[in-house]
């Protein structure tokens, strides 16, 4: 009967386990080192091979990377299904938009009369973030589930018809933005100053974020999440650690809108579409969630195959379609876990 | 740690599931909760625990009033339970498991800095609570690779690991082999007189062996109080209970 263990695996209890995960573990490791020092190499290869737009293409994947990272430490350890994330993208943008505004026409604003250092307005703006994240997830954390994801959707639906409405910013049109903000003083013209700055935030942001994971607080997250009702009869308060969690990644996310604003010179409501959260979420069931490194491979897979299929078809959804329902079956933690995993089966 | 229920009464519409309860579990004491399936027993499992608030009526945990105390915060009053089915952490192990028992009840719970899984604050006292049920070498094991009565052995380690005085164990041998019962039994012989326990349990053998005193429960009405052979030669607990079966 299932009741009782064959006496063999008593015996010898965990060393297969502990071995395969052991490997596993040492392969996620070389493989993200061999990720970052390949997001380094970008700029020189696209010296070498006389194609700068490359640099362009790979920031735009190294922001979005930062969201999909956010979105996971939430969406992944917490099973907390935000269909409303790209509010914070858009948030994090217009704050940068805003003030480059006011900064440009001289005007200020409640009598500050801003600034372009991004050491003074990119902390404000992700501060911003936290603030609106800790608001909305105090509101949309009293449910779960579906509601959950309607009422978190809700609340990014009313965010980007406030942007349309601000008409004073431009209203449906967005916001062109004059000039990258300066880091400490020295300008981030450069394409190429400005992706390494987007690729050691995204770097040390994965990393807080594994920390955070496998803290304390991170483990008490995933108990919630995987047996609520055991947690809660363990002591654990079941709203506290989610809202805390659901305010860092909104903070991460509003980061990404940040960097965003600042690439693109230009921030609109399209920034805070429901779609853009779809995305989001894609990106991150692509790369595999709950694991923080796979969502930044899945943005950069996503957003590559969106640029390489566009230039094939239109309809390039008729492709990756597919590849998501494909790996949501099959792939049990997304690339990700496809690459980690890769030879585990054998031996 | 002393538990007593008073005028405990609660109603899902016109189902009375709990009626006029009192009881009172001694420091120390392991009394038994025993009945008819559908008596209500893990109803009031659950009002104790908080999942539920009972409509009217007091429980009483030591000297502290805890009726409308939320269930997270009844832990750190001293109280933990288990469940008649098994209420794990499926994606991680043994030892994981009882650690999050140990995290819940000391200080520090947001750190977010340190990793978990190598803090020897944590890890070491569930350690100790896997050898102290039999599950020593199997804390690296996934729990969802477990069998069902090493599950049941877990989910008693996290009760232990929780360092509450009083225990709520509900049906902690439901499903077991016979022989993993009486380990189990056993298990709850070590550890009796060291807290205050109340146990539902079916099987009347291991309730008689085990139990200080017994309050049998009926239709959501404890109509019994005694002890083990106060029980047994009741006239009306066996017409109720003890004769049907």
């Amino acid at each position: 009967m299932s009741t009782v263990a064959p006496p063999t695996r008593r015996d010898a209890p965990t060393s297969p386990d502990a071995g395969t995960h052991r490997r596993t573990h040492q392969r996620a490791r070389w493989f993200l080192l061999a990720g970052i020092a390949l997001l380094l190499a970008v700029p020189w290869f696209a010296q070498w091979s006389g194609q700068p737009f490359v640099i362009s293409l790979f920031t735009r994947f190294v922001i979005y990377a930062i969201a999909a990272v956010s979105l996971d430490l939430i969406l992944g350890y917490g099973a907390l299904v935000s269909f409303g994330h790209a509010a914070f993208f858009g948030l994090g943008g217009y704050v940068v938009g805003i003030v480059a505004f006011h900064v440009a026409d001289g005007s200020g604003l409640f009598g500050w009369a801003g600034t372009n250092e991004a050491l003074l307005l990119w902390p404000l703006a992700v501060g911003f973030c936290a603030l609106a994240g800790a608001g909305i997830g105090f509101l949309s954390l009293r449910t779960s589930g579906v509601q959950f994801i309607m009422i978190t959707l809700a609340f990014g639906q009313m965010f980007y018809f406030l942007l349309v409405g601000l008409m004073y910013y431009g209203g449906d049109d967005g916001l062109a933005i004059h000039t990258r903000n300066v880091l400490g003083g020295r300008s981030l013209r450069d394409p190429r100053a400005f992706y390494l700055v987007c690729v050691v935030l995204l770097v040390v942001w994965m990393w807080l974020c594994r920390r955070i994971v496998g803290s304390r607080f991170g483990m008490a997250l995933q108990s919630l999440k995987q047996n609520r009702k055991r947690s809660v009869a363990l002591g654990l308060a079941p709203l506290r650690y989610p809202l805390v969690a659901f305010t860092i990644s909104a903070a991460g996310t509003g980061l990404a809108g940040v960097l965003w604003a600042n690439y693109a010179l230009f921030v609109s409501p399209d920034m805070a579409t429901w779609q853009k959260s779809g995305e989001l979420m894609a990106m991150v069931i692509l790369g595999g969630m709950g694991t923080i490194v796979g969502p930044a491979l899945g943005a950069m897979v996503y957003l590559g195959l969106e640029q390489w299929l566009t230039a094939w078809t239109e309809h390039w959804m008729v492709v990756m379609g597919p590849a998501l329902v494909l790996i949501v079956l099959f792939g049990k933690r997304g690339l990700y876990g496809l690459l980690t995993a890769f030879g585990r089966r054998r031996g | 740690m002393r538990l007593e229920l008073r005028k405990l009464c609660l109603s899902f519409g016109a189902l009375r599931v709990t009626q006029d309860v009192d009881l009172v579990v001694e420091s120390g004491e392991l009394h038994a909760l025993i009945g008819p399936n559908g008596a209500g027993k893990t109803t009031l499992i659950n009002q104790i625990s908080g999942e539920y608030f009972p409509d009217s009526g007091d429980i009483v945990l030591g000297d502290r009033t805890i009726t409308r105390l939320p269930a997270h915060r009844r832990a750190a009053a001293g109280l933990a339970r288990s469940f008649q089915i098994s209420q794990l952490y499926p994606d991680f192990d043994g030892e994981d498991n009882v650690a999050m028992a140990v995290q819940a009840r000391s200080p520090g719970g947001f750190g977010m800095w340190r990793p978990a899984r190598s803090d020897p604050r944590l890890r070491v006292p569930a350690r100790e609570a896997l050898a102290r049920v039999g599950l020593g070498d199997r804390g690296h094991v996934r729990v969802g690779e477990l069998a069902h009565g090493e599950k049941r052995q877990l989910e008693l380690a996290m009760v232990l690991a929780s360092d509450a005085s009083v225990l709520l164990l509900d049906e902690p041998m439901a499903g077991m082999s016979a022989e993993e019962s009486r380990r189990m039994a056993e298990l709850l012989v070590s550890i009796k007189g060291r807290y205050t326990i109340l146990l539902v349990e079916h099987d009347m053998d291991i309730v008689f062996a085990l139990a200080d005193r017994i309050t049998v429960l009926v239709y959501g009405q404890a109509i019994f109080t005694g002890t083990p052979e106060q029980v047994r030669a009741h006239e009306d607990v066996r017409r109720a209970y003890l004769g049907s079966d």
